[in-house]
């Protein structure tokens, strides 16, 4: 088990293939998407609910009360995913001993790729950045959910239990928390609408559905052109070869 | 066979007839066939101030009407012709205060009735809200899904005048009571809810503000006046409610430097995140899809 479980060190599979998530990533981002489709489908109508479609929607669902119960059990999917996504780090890194997931950390080296890669869009750059295993907007996405699912869960919580929760905090926090969550789920729906799912299945490299997350499997072409300092580092590449490449292609 | 089915279908036919077209008839009580003469639309009189009233009474409201059982002379007296007119608001009170008694003296001691007895005709009285049309004669019950008294309706009805900004100023209720109680939980909740008799335990005005004994917000009985009894209110449906929790109402007003800074703040940062945030996204989206095409365009004109 322990030999097949390859969380930080992806690796070339016997059908040309790059191993870039274990079956746990897989796991736990099905369910945060299941989840985060049940609590938008149910959610997005109570923020516009002076709209007739609103209405017909929740009408569709069998009322108000079922998507309310809908809500509620999306939520405490999207948490205790987030708690087993807590545990996994924690039982791959503290147990098995594998090296902490340094990868995902935001680096100068984003930042610098942003700009790159905006270069490259407007013209300035004849090539994209170079990326390592996650690019900046991976990180941006990981780093987004983990700065919002606090906000949400902790506003949620305190709207699905205001009573309990003014018996020790003050009446504020509930107002506050009805535009934390609601300004907070449109932000995340608007930027995984617009750049998640552009960029993973709308670009050139993943469209019509990058397979990616789903099987865990990247071929290991695509893996080259996008996570190219991590294949080199995977293939024994040497970063002068790499430079040759990259001249050929500029050619 | 083919008699028999033919026999079978006419009288489908004919008993669906009965069920549809026999279904919407109902009749009222009229013993003293006072709708021969006032069913007819347009029949009026011209009163001692040279005004003329309408005497027409539509039959078909009053057929569906709550009192279709109870005869015109019950009102009316049995005198009908010698009556003295007009009603006023207050005068049509009082006759429904005959026999509804106990509403009438809450409603005498409510704001709106308070107001009446000084003569002031801008207030809500019993037909006001009982009565889809203001009058006296189609007054229905109020678990009748078109009573304006029905749960889901109540916010409208009082929206009728609490909704006219020019008649409320001149009450001082500068709130807009009505929009923010649609954006509330509980407006959501009644406005995304169907017809059906779970709407019942959804809050509306009247949960909080009372019904035919409704006081002014600013009257130290009302139920919801000063933090203490608008918690025993809010207590009343979400149990285990203190202080604290009543604390947290906006009061029909917006979140302001005034009104719980908190939430108004909250309000500022979220929305320069969302500016922020999402334009930074939709310009690297919208980069990313010129440069694509361009690459695209390239290549196919290149091959």
């Amino acid at each position: 088990m322990a030999a097949k479980v390859e969380a930080f060190a992806p690796a070339l599979t016997p059908d040309g293939q790059i191993r870039r998530f274990d079956i746990h990533q897989m796991i736990q981002h099905a369910v945060l998407a299941v989840s985060f489709i049940l609590v938008v489908l149910t959610g997005i109508p109570l923020k516009f609910h002076e709209w007739a479609f609103s209405r017909w929607w929740i009408g569709l669902w069998g009322g108000i009360e079922v998507t309310r119960t809908i809500h509620y059990i999306g939520a405490w999917m999207m948490v205790a995913v987030s708690l087993y996504h807590l545990f996994y780090i924690w039982y791959s890194t503290a147990i098995l001993k594998r090296p902490f997931p340094i990868k995902m950390v935001p680096s100068l080296k984003d930042a610098v790729s942003i700009f790159q890669e905006l270069g490259y869009y407007i013209g300035l750059r004849k090539t994209m950045p170079e990326n390592d295993r996650f690019n900046w907007k991976e990180k941006f996405d990981y780093w987004a959910i983990f700065w919002g699912i606090p906000v949400m869960a902790g506003s949620g919580f305190i709207l699905m239990f205001p009573v309990f929760f003014t018996r020790f905090l003050p009446g504020w926090v509930v107002p506050t928390a009805l535009v934390a969550h609601s300004d907070e789920a449109m932000l995340a729906l608007t930027w995984i609408v617009m750049v998640h799912i552009f960029f993973n299945h709308f670009s050139p490299s993943g469209f019509p559905l990058n397979k990616a997350m789903f099987t865990g499997k990247v071929p290991a072409n695509r893996y080259r052109r996008e996570h190219t300092l991590e294949y080199n580092r995977l293939m024994g590449i040497e970063p002068a070869a790499k430079k040759d490449n990259e001249n050929k292609e500029e050619e | 066979m083919r008699k028999l089915l033919l026999c079978l279908t006419g009288i489908f036919i004919v008993a669906g007839g009965i069920l549809i077209f026999g279904a919407t008839k109902a009749y009222a009580l009229d013993e003293n066939k006072c709708l021969a003469c006032h069913g007819t639309p347009g029949m009026t009189k011209t009163n001692g101030d040279g005004k003329p009233i309408s005497l027409y009474v539509s039959e078909e409201a009053v057929n569906t009407a709550a009192h279709r059982f109870i005869d015109c002379t019950t009102c009316h007296t049995s005198e009908p012709h010698k009556v003295q007119t007009p009603l006023t608001k207050l005068s049509l009170a009082q006759k429904c205060g005959t026999c509804h008694q106990y509403q009438y003296k809450q409603h005498q001691s409510s704001v709106h009735g308070q107001q009446l007895a000084r003569g002031n005709s801008d207030v809500a009285t019993c037909v006001d809200c009982h009565s889809p049309t203001g009058n006296p004669h189609s007054v229905i019950r109020v678990l009748e899904y078109n009573a304006p008294t029905y749960k889901k309706n109540i916010a409208q009805t009082c929206a009728a005048c609490h909704n006219d900004e020019k008649l409320m100023a001149n009450y001082g209720i500068v709130e807009k009571v009505y929009e923010s109680y649609m954006r509330s939980f509980h407006g959501k909740a009644m406005q995304l809810g169907t017809y059906e008799i779970t709407q019942l335990d959804k809050a509306t005005c009247t949960n909080c503000h009372g019904v035919h004994d409704i006081k002014s917000a600013d009257d130290p009985s009302s139920a919801v006046a000063g933090l203490e009894s608008l918690a025993k209110t809010c207590e009343s449906c979400h149990s285990g409610a203190g202080i604290e929790f009543a604390r947290g109402f906006l009061g029909h007003r917006d979140a302001s430097p005034d009104n719980i800074p908190a939430a108004h703040n909250a309000e500022i940062l979220f929305r320069f995140l969302l500016v922020t945030v999402l334009s930074f996204g939709a310009f690297v989206v919208i980069t990313a899809i010129i440069r694509f095409s361009i690459n695209r365009w390239r290549e196919e004109d290149g091959g």
